[in-house]
């Protein structure tokens, strides 16, 4: 418990010191709960997500960094690995493949690596996995395109 | 001879006595029997008949002052023991050479209450005890002049003896000699590695040592100078700078070099695995690099190289390997480790477990070492339905 929320202390602290190393992360802590935490991500360039700003939601179990934070999308996405309705992310990061060395920064990084790279064969949005594993590369685009511009970008009006 | 005489062993030294070593120690074996025994005097000597100290209240007790032995007493000339170099005064029993006839004089010299300079002495603490005698002594006194000047006296001896039996000068060994110039004793060398006048110049093999630990003592504390920067990568702190003394460890995995806190590391280890964590493969890994350790080390002082590691890792089986293995229970149980477990099998009589390995050729060609049944082994295969 108090571990957790040192260890949580010393990541909030190096967040504020390197706010302009990376771009793509802006990592904001809930201001009465060091446990809750809420980051917004840019969409990686070349990949239909590009333009749009996710927001995760992450809720850090007490026993942190020994269990992996619960992370999913707010923000609606249309990705293989991610529920479409509750946000859920299926990464091993994040469940076995767990290592306390893992930072809630670098768990970003390793999202935004994830949605560059979508893993089509382990499923969490049937839909969008399958039109992949069809070859369906221009299906896929088009739809995370759509959902990326319905929910992700600013409307302009 | 009367107790008295028997504690410097005074007969031997005082006349031309032959130096056969049988006779030396006849003398020192009498002169500890005779000497009151410091734990029977507090009524508590665990020895008992063995003691080789006199259990007998009509023998006097020790008298000699151990600080002087060390070098320096700061009671001088007021201290209640007696000022007399045991040390030399055996080794010059046994050469019986005239050096003795002057140590005797040291008895004569706390017997008048004078200062007990002993020419000659050879003790490589032993500094120069005349700057402590000083502030002792009052300055107004006429006597005290006297005694400054018959130093001064004790000093020309001093220089026409070997120049390896001299002290240097303590004052600059240890930093600082207010003197400087005009001190009538040697100031040493100065040590490459600690920067002090505290080599002596006429004796290489005490230069040798004196080297050595100050290089060794150097080279820890620049190792533990690089290791107060070291952070631990799961609890992101300095692993030196931890709360509690406990925690201010390195824990070491055998198969790489990431540096972790013993307690982050262990906490990770013995953490119970969520569902589908693979022991081997996540916990027993390293949560930087993922290779697989089987072990942990404890050390207090982080690396610089692989022998560093290497002396780290060997002197923690070392120590590991004198402790009895609580599974093993003196032969009693039986160790899931077996031949390489890293504590003690030994059983209750001292004699080490023998370990017979059994080797099978299995029918590919292949040897196996067979392993004692265990019971889990059956239940393993067992299916519950």
């Amino acid at each position: 418990m108090q571990a957790s929320r040192a260890r949580l202390f010393k990541e909030y602290k190096e967040v504020q010191r390197e706010k302009t190393a990376d771009p793509d992360i802006q990592l904001v802590c809930d201001d009465s709960n060091i446990f809750k935490w809420n980051a917004l991500v840019k969409g990686p360039s070349e990949t239909p997500y590009e333009g749009g700003i996710f927001q995760l939601a992450f809720s850090v179990p007490e026993q942190y960094p020994l269990q992996p934070p619960q992370v999913r999308f707010l923000t609606k996405i249309f990705h293989p690995n991610v529920h479409f309705k509750t946000g859920e992310i299926c990464l091993d990061i994040l469940k076995n493949a767990w290592s306390p060395a893992w930072t809630l920064q670098s768990v970003c990084r390793a999202i935004i690596a994830l949605m560059a790279h979508p893993e089509p064969d382990s499923p969490l949005n049937c839909d969008s996995g399958n039109l992949l594993r069809s070859g369906d590369i221009r299906g896929f685009q088009s739809m995370a395109r759509m959902y990326t511009k319905l929910a992700a970008m600013p409307k302009k009006s | 001879m009367s107790k008295r005489d028997a504690l410097p062993c005074a007969d031997i030294a005082v006349t031309e006595c032959i130096p056969l070593p049988i006779r030396l120690e006849f003398c020192l074996e009498i002169w500890l029997t005779k000497v009151l025994c410091k734990f029977f005097a507090n009524g508590a000597c665990l020895k008992g008949d063995h003691c080789e100290f006199s259990h007998d209240w009509k023998d006097p007790s020790n008298n000699l002052c151990t600080f002087y032995q060390k070098g320096a007493c700061s009671y001088g000339s007021r201290c209640r023991y007696e000022h007399v170099k045991v040390s030399t005064r055996q080794s010059s029993v046994a050469s019986s050479s005239t050096s003795s006839h002057q140590f005797l004089v040291s008895d004569s010299a706390t017997a008048s209450g004078r200062l007990s300079i002993v020419p000659g002495v050879t003790s490589d603490l032993s500094p120069s005890s005349i700057p402590f005698f000083l502030p002792v002594k009052p300055a107004w006194s006429q006597t005290s002049q006297h005694q400054y000047l018959s130093e001064s006296d004790d000093l020309g001896d001093f220089k026409s003896l070997d120049p390896a039996d001299l002290p240097i000068c303590s004052f600059a060994a240890a930093g600082d000699c207010p003197r400087g110039e005009a001190c009538p004793h040697i100031h040493g060398d100065i040590c490459p590695y600690c920067g002090k006048n505290c080599l002596h110049p006429f004796r290489p093999q005490e230069r040798e040592e004196h080297m050595k630990t100050c290089e060794k003592k150097q080279k820890k504390l620049e190792a533990l100078k690089h290791s107060q920067e070291i952070e631990c990568s799961v609890c992101l702190e300095r692993v030196l700078s931890k709360p509690t003394a406990s925690e201010r460890k390195f824990g070491l995995l055998s198969e790489c070099d990431h540096p972790f806190c013993i307690s982050c590391i262990r906490n990770w280890r013995g953490s119970s695995p969520a569902s589908g964590m693979d022991v081997n493969s996540t916990l027993r890994a390293c949560p930087i690099c993922r290779k697989v350790s089987y072990f942990v080390i404890p050390s207090v002082i982080w690396y610089s190289s692989k022998e560093e590691k290497q002396e780290i890792v060997d002197s923690y089986k070392e120590k590991l390997k004198s402790i009895h293995c609580k599974h093993f229970d003196f032969g009693n149980g039986s160790c899931p480790f077996g031949s390489s477990c890293f504590y003690m099998h030994a059983y209750r009589d001292g004699r080490l477990e023998e370990v017979v390995l059994r080797h099978l050729g299995a029918e590919d060609g292949h040897t196996v070492i067979a392993k004692n049944i265990r019971l889990s082994d059956f239940l393993r295969s067992l299916h519950i339905r």
